[in-house]
């Protein structure tokens, strides 16, 4: 069953010029200034990359913990779920494209003896490797989810949900360990000497908050005038959406500052050199920004209970996290490619743009293969009836 | 004003809840709801105004953290300065963790001392109890008789559309406590 009444047409060209324009203006970029555009391509494939991936894990926890409440809009992180492939294939092209971007490919000033593990961890052959087994491990694992939540609504066999659980825990052991490495290799190692052992916890913690604001706006987008959702996605859900956007706001300011305290407290050179370069000079504003737009605002904003029912307030604040996760990934990348100096111009609202277009463009035509809602979902009707509180 | 009062039972949450927002409808004042849990709702439909104990729980966390970040402060600078690994005195950054400890200690124990002492209730109080099955399998709606609008064979018949188990008259202590 197909619908074409999620996004209008206008919307979809919407979507496509972003895309295009940003794209056209990046692709000018790769001549005048390669390094920045990089930068750029990095920090928006991995939000691309992480949104998908946090579909699927919202999706597999969901299951795991027998959740029925978000079964009425289930269909919104499954299709950032099926995003996977292309993210990860857009991840991949960035990666190799400029691998000497990485600083262990051509700066190695490590001695033999005391780095052996990490000078054989970043050997640039098994560095790919590693990345291309880490995307065809997750898109293999959502993709399979996905396609037996959306067998379900035609087969209406209770096995298939009762069969995801078990494929939900496969997926969140191996997303645990994958995603965890994925995240140092992919940007601890723009800084090869220095190391966090929270970095993991630290990416998983942005990466839940922004995926948690995109399906917010989603779902508020697709209730509006008349969507497929309406009528369907009501204030219980958003409800319970943000009680959880509240809570890992916080978690992710938690993770952020015993990151931090750790490093400062101890203050050994090898581990401060990387809050040295992002807190002392230009960039401190910046991260002082990613602070309020990722937890003060989520924090205050969202603490009464009207707040999180009200769809302009939980609208405006999902939106407010996304530029904080963007700010976020624009900290760990830029002083580590591009050095002392916070840069914003063109070639940030460009990838931007195209970003935004990009994720639109996918979600949209990934959330019209299948039927808006499983209908023949067991929780379906718990999900329609059941009150937040 | 008349402090009769009709105790209306229920086998099922459900039917609390459509019998409480259907009375409430019709303009009764509803005294209170007894319920073994809590039923998700059902301060919607008893017309509750907003619980005003998150203000208490939100300023208990302020003020433990805020009176903690300067107590921390006050010793580790000003009282008695130690210096820590040549950290300057006044380190923000150690103060945090303590600092949201006291928050968290003060919201908790502030909202819990707050609902207590609202309820009136403290080690060692008898609570007179409405029905013993309330506290088991049982839910219970009370409704003042003292409106205009009160009319016991209306509300009676009402009730029993409700699947309401048993309707009696009581009459309220003089302290305003059900007995």
């Amino acid at each position: 069953m197909t619908t074409n009444a999620t996004v209008r047409p206008a919307q979809r060209r919407l979507q496509a010029q972003l895309m295009i324009a940003g794209g056209l203006v990046l692709a000018v970029g790769c001549g005048i200034a390669p390094t920045r555009i990089w930068s750029n391509l990095l920090v928006g494939t991995f939000f691309l990359l992480t949104l998908a991936l946090g579909g699927a894990l919202f999706v597999a926890l969901t299951y795991v913990s027998g959740g029925g409440w978000h079964v009425a809009f289930r269909r919104i992180p499954e299709a950032l779920a099926t995003m996977l492939p292309i993210a990860g294939g857009a991840m991949l092209l960035v990666l190799v494209g400029r691998m000497r971007q990485y600083g262990w490919h051509h700066d190695w000033h490590g001695d033999a003896g005391t780095f052996w593990f990490k000078e054989r961890w970043l050997t640039p052959s098994f560095w790919a490797l590693r990345a291309v087994l880490y995307v065809v491990l997750w898109s293999f694992l959502a993709g399979w989810l996905v396609a037996r939540s959306r067998r379900q609504d035609r087969a209406g066999s209770p096995s298939l949900a009762a069969g995801n659980v078990r494929i939900s825990a496969l997926f969140l052991a191996v997303y645990a360990v994958t995603f965890s490495l994925a995240s140092v290799d992919w940007m601890m190692a723009l800084e090869p000497m220095w190391f966090s052992t929270m970095w993991g916890v630290y990416n998983f913690s942005g990466m839940i908050q922004a995926t948690l604001a995109v399906v917010i706006i989603l779902a508020l987008f697709l209730r509006s005038n008349g969507g497929p959702l309406c009528g369907v996605f009501n204030d219980e859900h958003l409800h319970d959406l943000g009680k959880l956007l509240l809570g890992f706001s916080c978690f992710w300011m938690y993770i952020w500052f015993s990151q931090y305290m750790l490093i400062w407290y101890s203050n050994i050179p090898e581990e401060t050199s990387y809050f040295i370069a992002r807190t002392h000079g230009p960039w401190g504003p910046v991260v002082v920004g990613s602070i309020v737009l990722n937890w003060v605002v989520p924090f205050f904003v969202l603490l009464p209970k009207p707040a999180k029912r009200n769809g302009r307030v939980m609208m405006r604040v999902a939106v407010v996290v996304l530029l904080g996760r963007w700010v976020d990934l624009y900290v760990m990348v830029f002083p580590a490619t591009l050095g002392e100096t916070p840069v914003f111009g063109v070639w940030e609202v460009a990838a931007m743009c195209c970003l935004t277009g990009a994720t639109g463009l996918l979600f949209f035509r990934a959330f019209s293969a299948a039927a808006p809602v499983p209908e023949r979902d067991a929780y379906l009707a718990e999900s329609m009836h059941y009150h937040a509180g | 004003m008349s402090d009769r009062v009709l105790v209306a039972t229920f086998e099922h949450e459900d039917d609390l809840l459509a019998a409480t927002a259907a009375v409430r409808r019709d303009g009764q004042r509803i005294v209170d709801a007894f319920t073994p849990y809590a039923v998700h709702g059902l301060e919607r439909a008893m017309g509750l105004r907003p619980s005003r104990l998150t203000w208490v729980c939100f300023f208990c966390g302020m003020a433990g953290a805020l009176g903690m970040l300067w107590f921390e402060h006050w010793t580790a600078a000003i009282d008695w300065p130690l210096d820590v690994g040549g950290k300057p005195w006044n380190s923000m950054p150690s103060d945090v963790p303590v600092a949201f400890e006291a928050a968290v200690l003060l919201a908790g124990f502030g909202s819990v001392l707050a609902l207590l002492a609202v309820s009136r209730l403290f080690p060692g109080k008898q609570p007179p109890i409405i029905d013993p099955r309330v506290t088991d399998d049982r839910f219970v709606l009370v409704i003042a008789q003292s409106d205009a609008a009160f009319d016991l064979n209306v509300i009676t018949t009402q009730l029993a559309d409700f699947r309401a188990l048993s309707v009696e008259e009581r009459v309220t202590l003089p302290g305003g406590e059900l007995q």
